[in-house]
């Protein structure tokens, strides 16, 4: 309790700097500290809950799915049929990790197991196809007279559109890529500490680190180029032409 | 709710040598007529109808002038005649075959659209000249360069630093190079002051002498007097 405690006490000092400071964001600070506890509260009696009945894992990672695809689809904007896209963009980059991870044998089928492995790939997935996804958004509109310049010089809309898709899956991969090789060095991740505080050696939370680490590599690779390709897909038509984001 | 993928149709590169001029024959079999027709064409722009009943003919060797009032939809015609915007009625014929019929990219390369503020592509002006072709021969680029009205030492220079009339030419060849059959040119001395105006008409002039159909948008009623073969009034 004392640790909530203090962390409550430095939101209300964060408060204060921000209004000090003229920032301007002490209601969303205050709204976000808020939705976090609460969110958190209700995922721990939940998960409490599935724990203790296998049946309801399913239903929950579908749950987590849900959510990160109603979360990477409002920031889809100007891309048609957002959700659509969002979400098989994530269950196909989550599924690259979870599968193979469950079918190994690596970690198992169990709730305690498979809820947490699924819900940071799902997190690293939804992350990938939001940033992506916005990204090539707003380089197609911002660089349509480009885009079409090259259009009219009679190459595919693959081609005139591959410089963008390039530069937004990259954009979508920087921060897994730069916690990748800073890991230990700049950051201790959450599963570490998570794994640490709960009780496990550091050996064996570095292991389970690395393997999440390592399997967000693909998953989020998958992740950006399957929104990639969705959202040209969505900004494209017959006869090779560009369809600007709404 | 579905997810579409764009059409396949096209191919990734063409290059300037003999197949290029085989498959573009193939592509585009009739002799003899014009070398851009419209019938009945309707242009929407936002739902809304800009142009309608368009009735077009560009012929090798002539300029066609197409001159209206700002706003009146003379952008959007040259849009359409290389369907990066597709008519809402009536069709566009390209050496007597339909448009719509024609793989784009191989239309593209056929009528050459130079805009009105061209783009330039990243890297320097041989680049820009050699996108989308593969392996281009040199010579071909110089003949593009000069064909243009710029000397073959542009060729390195960078081409998004070039001022807007060498930006305009180097737009120009770079639609030369694809060797077309026709150019669209969007107001091209609009931000020229006299004598370089009076260079581009002289050009433009040239290139129809070569053989090409040039469709030539202007507001400038005295230009399109000045160089014009036949005209075509939009929005009047």
């Amino acid at each position: 309790m004392t640790q909530v405690a203090v962390a409550a006490a430095l939101v209300v000092l964060a408060i204060v700097l921000s209004r000090a400071g003229g920032l301007g964001l002490e209601r969303e600070l205050a709204t976000s500290a808020v939705r976090a506890a609460v969110q958190l509260a209700a995922v721990g009696a939940i998960v409490t809950l599935v724990f203790e009945h296998g049946g309801l894992a399913a239903g929950f990672v579908a749950v987590m799915l849900g959510t990160a695809t109603f979360t990477s689809a409002r920031r889809l904007s100007g891309i048609p049929d957002a959700p659509l896209r969002a979400g098989i963009a994530i269950a196909t980059g989550a599924a690259t990790g979870v599968v193979p991870m469950l079918v190994s044998g690596a970690f198992s089928t169990t709730p305690r197991e498979l809820i947490p492995i699924a819900g940071i790939l799902i997190g690293g997935a939804m992350v990938a196809t939001s940033v992506t996804g916005r990204q090539l958004a707003e380089r197609v509109r911002d660089d349509l007279a480009a885009i079409e310049t090259r259009l009219a010089l009679g190459v595919p809309v693959k081609v005139a559109l591959a410089g963008t898709v390039r530069g937004a899956a990259t954009t979508g991969l920087i921060p897994l890529l730069d916690q990748t090789k800073n890991v230990g060095l700049v950051t201790l991740p959450g599963t570490f500490v998570g794994l640490v505080l709960g009780g496990a050696s550091p050996g064996e939370a570095a292991r389970v680190q690395l393997t999440v680490l390592l399997a967000l590599l693909a998953v989020e690779v998958v992740a950006a180029l399957t929104v990639a390709r969705l959202a040209v897909a969505g900004l494209t038509a017959a006869g090779e032409r560009v369809l600007p984001p709404r | 709710m579905g997810v579409r993928f764009p059409s396949p149709a096209c191919p990734e590169r063409r290059s300037l040598g003999a197949s290029h001029g085989a498959a573009r024959e193939a592509d585009f079999p009739a002799v003899g007529v014009p070398r851009i027709q419209t019938q009945d064409l309707t242009i929407a722009r936002g739902g809304r109808v800009v142009l309608r009943g368009v009735e077009l003919e560009a012929r090798a060797g002539e300029v066609t002038a197409v001159v209206g009032p700002s706003g009146a939809g003379k952008s959007s015609l040259l849009r359409t005649l290389v369907r990066l915007d597709e008519p809402a009625g009536g069709r566009v014929l390209i050496e007597g075959r339909d448009a719509a019929e024609v793989d784009p990219c191989a239309l593209r390369r056929r009528v050459g659209l130079v805009t009105q503020a061209p783009v330039m592509l990243e890297g320097d002006v041989r680049a820009n000249l050699a996108y989308g072709l593969d392996a281009p021969e040199p010579a071909a680029l110089d003949e593009a360069i000069a064909a243009a009205g710029l000397d073959r030492s542009f060729m390195g220079r960078t081409a998004r630093e070039l001022s807007g009339g060498e930006a305009a030419r180097v737009a120009l060849a770079r639609a030369l190079t694809r060797d077309p059959a026709a150019l669209l040119l969007d107001e091209p001395t609009a931000a020229l002051d006299r004598e370089a105006a009076a260079s581009v008409e002289a050009l433009v002039r040239a290139l129809a002498g070569r053989g090409l159909a040039v469709l030539l948008v202007t507001h400038d009623e005295a230009q399109a007097d000045r160089v014009a073969d036949a005209r075509l009034e939009v929005g009047a």
